[in-house]
């Protein structure tokens, strides 16, 4: 776990706020909020219509209820043509204490209950149209940067991938991506929604009487303190709380990929240990983000429901004084012209609206923050480097192929140890060309900048002379096949496998490609013959068969230049010689590289590239350098065990 | 079957659940708490004690509107007031209504700080995402309080620690059982799917024993209490009233109850769709080396794409069932309220009843409604939870390695032994026939022959990575079938051909065979493995961080990680399976002698392709077929001239 303290990013300069920040993901979020941006819009103006349709008709039936059928007030001239009652309902001018009767009173009240069946029928259904349009729109907006990020971390170079974890990138890819559903949320349309209503509510007690209104600019004060005292706090928080989930995610994905190592060391324990370890450590982070959360949701709203408290008790006052409202006659349509029972209501409701918005804000801005971390891990990996990159305009693959040159290579990992040097020799159609050299001299690598798994640092590799950096990268590496060391296979049936990423490719062509691999016989032997599955990473063959199903791999593709690394160390003799001769039959218009330490496949190489720490130490034929009594004649002697047996 | 071709379960198959096995699965799920008795236990207390404070809130409104306001006398309706309620009635009788109003506005403060009154209850959960996994992320570390301030908070807090610590201890189990899996199963099952259950499905267990054990018990106290209020202070005037009030709850839940079969079935196919989603991603991920070689970058992110918009969309389709639950819960709601709202402006009108006592009893039905939905939504939420931790328990039940065992292994000093074992992965495809063989444990012997030959089956079986479908194994004559597999492997190490290194640093991963060894043991088991020349290389030694599954090293270095790994754990039994393949010879020369001064009073097995390796092993045992065709030294094999060994010989020196 003490990679924890090496990660940059843990934590760093996310407990400074700015708003220039926020500004900036939005931008990056942009462009996949736009292929939505119509059903957005649609979703926004229906949201928008319904907040009022809740709105103004709760005003004004909370007025009917209240003043008219529970205390038998006369109605406005408004509120009884909506209702279609006749003018007996409303208030006489002349005459200003009249009552409504009994038989009135529960006319007012069937008629409301006639408007309010329609009013909740159309309410439950259009709530539940516009919830699951959200669903179907945010998750559209997911699975599109979702896409985005997969395929960037498809392209990052082994580089990136050898010094980050698949459970990190798995995290990212996951959990972090779903942030950017709830950015419009929560960064947008709820605090817009909020502060709509917060104005709305702060207004309609404004009208009422202005005091209420100073009395929340008061309660404001200790609430900004505590969102300027937790807000930093709640990031870092969030951001540790990602990090060491995804942490997590890589422990599991990893102790499940090298299972069997577990299994042979006895670890299961140890790995148990570290496992729960890093669990406990994630849980940990999160409930400091939701202790930090609760102590601020909780604090703003007892704060604001205070306010509301005693705004209602200097209410009860007015009405107990009957003194008019602020603005009695012009909201008189409402009906509130002086404090009575009614306009007790309508205003603790108001602000009870306020307090519970206010509460809202302060959820929103808490779990906004946590948004904010989310979207810049996934950002933060859609902007890292690709390395590899494809020239501006790339220069087809060349038609018919005349040679591979590399030119004075120059590669390292890390800028503390050079893994190649000096690379210079070329390769020409037809020929097999032999890699050899000690264990991490550097003839994997070698091959992978080839394919431009990497780029060089100096020096360049040409094709026909045409620098492989002009070149795309997928049309380069479609016309080159390579069967790796580490017979990487996926959990798919044989056939699948082989064919891998390759569209037409008929049956035939598979069959010929196993039969040069001597793969045909084993496979026809499986339970299912082509179409058995193999299981997680190929684990129900042996080696050896994985290695030939490789080397198919590569085969079918029949491309004019095919790199086997170390393609038959897990054959006995007999198959690879026989693998080796079907290559060279089939490789004869084209350029095979095979790094080998097997002598049968060497001696058969048309060329030697001796590498020792990543110089050429020797070059030619077997002939030729075993005459040179250099170091691949020493190299030779080893194998043969000519100097261990003293 | 469908389910599974269509997704990526591969050993766990039956995926419908009928109702019995959804109730077993429940009180499995709420038997848990017994691991978490004392976080349990304050819960409770505190949930019950916050159901308390809200029912008095309804009173206090109908003074401040039937005393205060309206100026009634206090006995002036019909109603009774609850007893809780008659100290501080006795105590605002006869004062002027302001001062009433003032006594009212002090216990509100009150109970607003110390309960947040009128101020909604507490959750922290941040939001979640749009697909089964990002939910259950969140779920993970859920807490609420149905009240707020001071004891709102401490009631959160208590909750979330509830959550975590159940949910860790079940996954905790759960990822011990997947280590423990057998190994052929292993092969079967994804790891991306294993990730999901681990990481997504194990944390819906805390919300079944909160929606089964807690919510639902305070939910039903809350509204039983509710209903007696209704019908001590109401019920004479007003019996309508109270029968309304009881029939709420249970017909809403009689009409969202159907839903759940549904719900069950829908939740287990988009869990099943996004662990898919997992595997794709996981896979492509690790393997990445083979996916940018073979140009295959795009198709593996179209596949995702694939996958992931699938997951999505049935995790819609699940999402309409709580859609529905909600249209179901509210129109029974609104019809009660309504019918009720009838009953009480009538006699509010007749004057029988306080526009005051309309506000309690509107507040009174309201709380009940609600209680009424969330009764229903949490049995149809509840099925999620249910599709989730099956697939929990599926594995926790799995049969394992660990299931075996009751003897004790004795000692392993003098030899193992095989007695007509056979082997074969599926029925029709023998491995391994008839094997015979007996090893010291103070040799050197190589398992030899062509590729396919059972080599690698047949060192599996020492270890019990598989077990023979007949036959025995005797470890100094004890027959070891029913032994625990640790106490197996405590004596054997296996080095695999494939080799496995963790992300972290080589001492690290070299510490996992023996975490109490000391710089010395780590050194030397180097130095036997022909690692040290590299090691030396390195910028920080031991201490350098190898890396994703290694991949800074080159595959020989790896190779002899292994190897120094498995000379570490010091055990009586080292096997080692193609140790020399991707080694240069000087290194493999430099390996293998150190490996014959390691086979002092042990026994060391390799499998090898190698002439140089095999030469130097004191015994030699040819395989092909699964069958054994020659025993031997070398030169004694070479000696006979039909022998298959030496066929095997010549044609690697031509």
């Amino acid at each position: 776990m003490n990679r924890l303290a090496n990660q940059d990013s843990l934590a760093g300069n996310d407990s400074k706020f700015s708003f220039a920040l926020i500004f900036q993901l939005l931008r990056r979020c942009w462009p996949f909020y736009k292929p939505q941006l119509k059903h957005l819009i649609a979703f926004s103006a229906f949201a928008f219509f319904m907040a009022l349709v809740v709105l103004v008709p709760t005003l004004i039936g909370t007025d009917l209820i209240e003043n008219k059928v529970l205390l038998g007030e006369p109605l406005e001239p408004l509120q009884s043509d909506l209702l279609f009652l006749d003018e007996t309902y409303t208030a006489q001018v002349e005459n200003e204490t009249n009552t409504l009767s009994r038989e009135q009173r529960v006319v007012v009240r069937d008629r409301l209950i006639f408007w309010g069946f329609f009013y909740v029928l159309l309410l439950i259904i259009s709530v539940s149209v516009a919830w699951y349009y959200s669903i179907w729109i945010f998750q559209r907006i997911n699975q599109d940067l979702r896409v985005h990020l997969l395929a960037k971390l498809e392209r990052l170079s082994l580089r990136y991938h050898a010094m980050s974890q698949t459970g990190d990138s798995v995290y990212r890819v996951y959990q972090d991506t779903a942030a950017i559903t709830r950015v419009l949320e929560n960064l947008i349309t709820t605090p817009l929604r909020i502060i709509f209503f917060l104005g709305f509510s702060t207004a309609i007690l404004g009208a009422f009487s202005p005091s209420l209104v100073f009395l929340i600019l008061f309660a404001a004060v200790p609430i900004t303190i505590l969102l300027k005292v937790y807000t930093p706090k709640i990031r870092v928080a969030a951001r540790l709380s990602r990090e060491l989930n995804s942490l997590l995610t890589s422990n599991i994905q990893e102790t499940l990929s090298v299972i069997r190592v577990v299994k042979a060391n006895g670890a299961e324990k140890e790995m148990m240990k570290r496992f729960q370890y890093g669990s406990t450590a994630a849980l940990e982070a999160a409930y400091s983000l939701r202790k930090y959360m609760s102590i601020l949701t909780i604090g703003v709203s007892t704060i604001s429901v205070a306010t509301v408290i005693l705004a209602e008790y200097l209410i009860v006052g007015w009405a107990l004084e009957g003194k008019a409202t602020f603005l009695g006659a012009a909201i008189a349509v409402v009906g509130f012209a002086v404090w009575n029972l009614g306009a007790f209501k309508a205003a603790v409701a108001r602000g009870e609206e306020a307090a519970d918005s206010t509460r809202q804000l302060a959820e929103v801005w808490s779990t906004a923050q946590d948004t904010l971390i989310g979207l810049s891990r996934s950002f933060e990996l859609l902007d890292s480097d690709v390395e590899v990159e494809d020239a501006k305009s790339p220069k087809p693959f060349p038609q018919s192929l005349d040679g591979v040159a590399f030119r004075n290579l120059v590669f390292s990992y890390s800028e503390t140890k050079k893994v190649l040097s000096g690379i210079n020799f070329s390769a020409s159609p037809g020929s097999i060309t032999a890699v050899v050299g000690g264990t991490g001299s550097g003839k994997s690598t070698l091959m992978s900048l080839l394919l431009r798994l990497y780029d060089p640092e100096e020096g360049s590799i040409e094709i026909n002379g045409i620098n492989i950096r002009d070149l795309s990268v997928t049309d380069l590496r479609n016309n080159i096949a390579i069967a790796l060391q580490q017979n990487e296979l996926f959990a798919m049936t044989v056939k699948e496998n082989i064919v891998y990423g390759q569209s037409r490719i008929s049956d035939i062509d598979i069959v010929e490609a196993c039969r040069i691999a001597c793969a045909h016989e084993f496979i026809s032997a499986l339970p299912r013959g082509y179409d058995t599955e193999l299981g997680e990473r190929g684990g129900k063959l042996s080696t050896g068969q994985k290695q030939r199903i490789s080397i198919a791999r590569a085969v079918v593709r029949s491309t004019p230049i095919l790199i086997l690394d170390e393609p038959t160390a897990s054959l006995d003799a007999e198959t690879e010689r026989k693998v080796i001769e079907n290559l060279a039959r089939w490789g004869k218009e084209r350029i095979v590289f095979i790094i080998t330490h097997r002598l049968s496949t060497i001696r058969s190489a048309d060329q030697i590239i001796l590498i020792h720490e990543g110089n050429i130490s020797e070059s030619g034929t077997h002939d030729e350098l075993m005459n040179n009594q250099g170091p691949y004649r020493d190299f030779v002697d080893a194998e043969l065990g000519l100097r261990a047996k003293n | 079957m469908v389910h599974a071709q269509r997704y990526d379960d591969r050993v766990d198959l039956d995926v419908e659940l009928s109702f019995y096995q959804t109730l077993a699965l429940l009180g499995r799920s709420v038997f848990l708490l017994s691991q978490v008795k004392l976080l349990f236990f304050w819960k409770l207390i505190f949930s019950s004690v916050a159901i308390l404070p809200p029912l008095a809130v309804p009173w206090l409104l109908k003074i401040v509107v039937d005393q205060v306001i309206l100026q009634a006398p206090i006995e002036g309706t019909v109603a009774r007031w609850p007893p809780f309620m008659i100290p501080l009635i006795r105590y605002v009788e006869g004062l002027s209504p302001i001062d009433v109003m003032a006594s009212v506005t002090a216990v509100y403060l009150l109970m607003l700080i110390f309960f947040g009154m009128r101020a909604a209850g507490q959750i922290a959960d941040l939001p979640r995402g749009y697909d089964a996994a990002t939910q259950s992320e969140q779920a993970l570390s859920y807490g609420e309080s149905s009240t707020g301030g001071l004891w709102g908070l401490i009631e959160v807090l208590l909750s979330i620690k509830l959550t975590q610590k159940l949910a860790n201890g079940l996954r905790t189990e759960l990822m011990g059982r997947l280590t423990r899996l057998n190994m052929t199963t292993l092969d079967e099952q994804r790891i991306g799917d294993s990730v999901y259950r681990v990481m997504y499905d194990a944390p819906m267990l805390p919300e079944i024993c909160f929606k089964l054990a807690i919510s639902p018990v305070m939910i039903l106290i809350g509204a039983v209490l509710s209903v007696l209020m209704i019908g001590y202070s109401y019920g004479e005037v007003l019996p309508e009233i109270v029968w309304i009030a009881s029939a709420l709850l249970p017909v809403t839940l009689v009409m969202t109850l159907p839903l759940s079969a549904l719900a069950r079935r829908l939740n287990q196919i988009s869990r099943a769709a996004g662990a898919t989603t997992t595997n794709a991603m996981e896979q492509s991920i690790d393997n990445i080396a083979a996916v940018q070689a073979l140009n295959v970058a795009q198709s593996e992110s179209k596949a995702f794409e694939e996958k992931s918009a699938e997951s999505f969309r049935r995790h819609r389709f699940a999402a309409v069932i709580d859609l529905a639950v909600y249209a179901i819960s509210y129109t029974s709601i609104f019809i009660g309220v309504g019918f009720a709202f009838y009953i009480m402006t009538e006699r509010v009108v007749e004057g029988t009843v306080s526009p005051g006592d309309y506000a309690v009893l509107l507040a009174l039905f309201f709380t009940l409604g609600f209680a009424a939905r969330d009764l229903g939504l949490y049995w149809i939420q509840l099925q999620k939870n249910v599709s989730a931790i099956r697939r929990v328990f599926f594995f926790i039940d799995f049969t394992s390695e660990a299931d075996r065992g009751g003897d004790s292994l004795r000692s392993l000093n003098k030899d193992i032994v095989l007695e007509s074992v056979n082997f074969s992965y599926s029925e029709d495809v023998p491995v391994l026939k008839d094997i015979n063989l007996k090893f010291g444990l103070n040799e050197v012997v190589a398992i030899v022959g062509p590729t396919g030959a059972g080599k690698s089956t047949l060192a599996y079986v020492l270890p019990g990575y598989i077990r023979p479908n007949t036959g025995t194994i005797k470890f100094d004559n004890q027959d070891v079938s029913n032994v625990p597999v640790n106490q197996i492997r405590e004596k054997v190490t296996y080095v695999f051909q494939e080799h496995m290194l963790f992300s972290e640093s080589i001492r690290s991963n070299l510490l996992l065979a023996k975490p109490d060894a000391t710089e010395e043991d780590l050194l030397s088991a180097c130095k036997m493995a022909g690692a040290t020349d590299f090691l030396e290389d390195l910028p920080q030694g031991l201490d350098t961080n190898v890396g994703k599954s290694g991949d800074t090293l080159s595959v020989g270095q790896k190779q002899r990680l292994s190897i120094a790994r498995g000379i570490l754990r010091d055990t009586p039994v080292l096997i080692l399976d193609e140790p020399t393949a991707a080694l240069d010879p000087k290194t493999e020369n430099m390996l293998v002698s150190g490996l014959r001064q390691f086979a002092r009073n042990r026994l060391v097995i390799v499998i090898a392709h190698r002439l140089s390796t095999i030469k130097e092993a004191d015994r030699i045992i040819f395989l092909d077929d699964g069958k054994v065709l020659d025993i031997g030294d070398h030169d004694t094999l070479m000696k006979n001239e039909q022998g298959q060994y030496r066929r095997f010989v010549e044609l690697q020196t031509n």
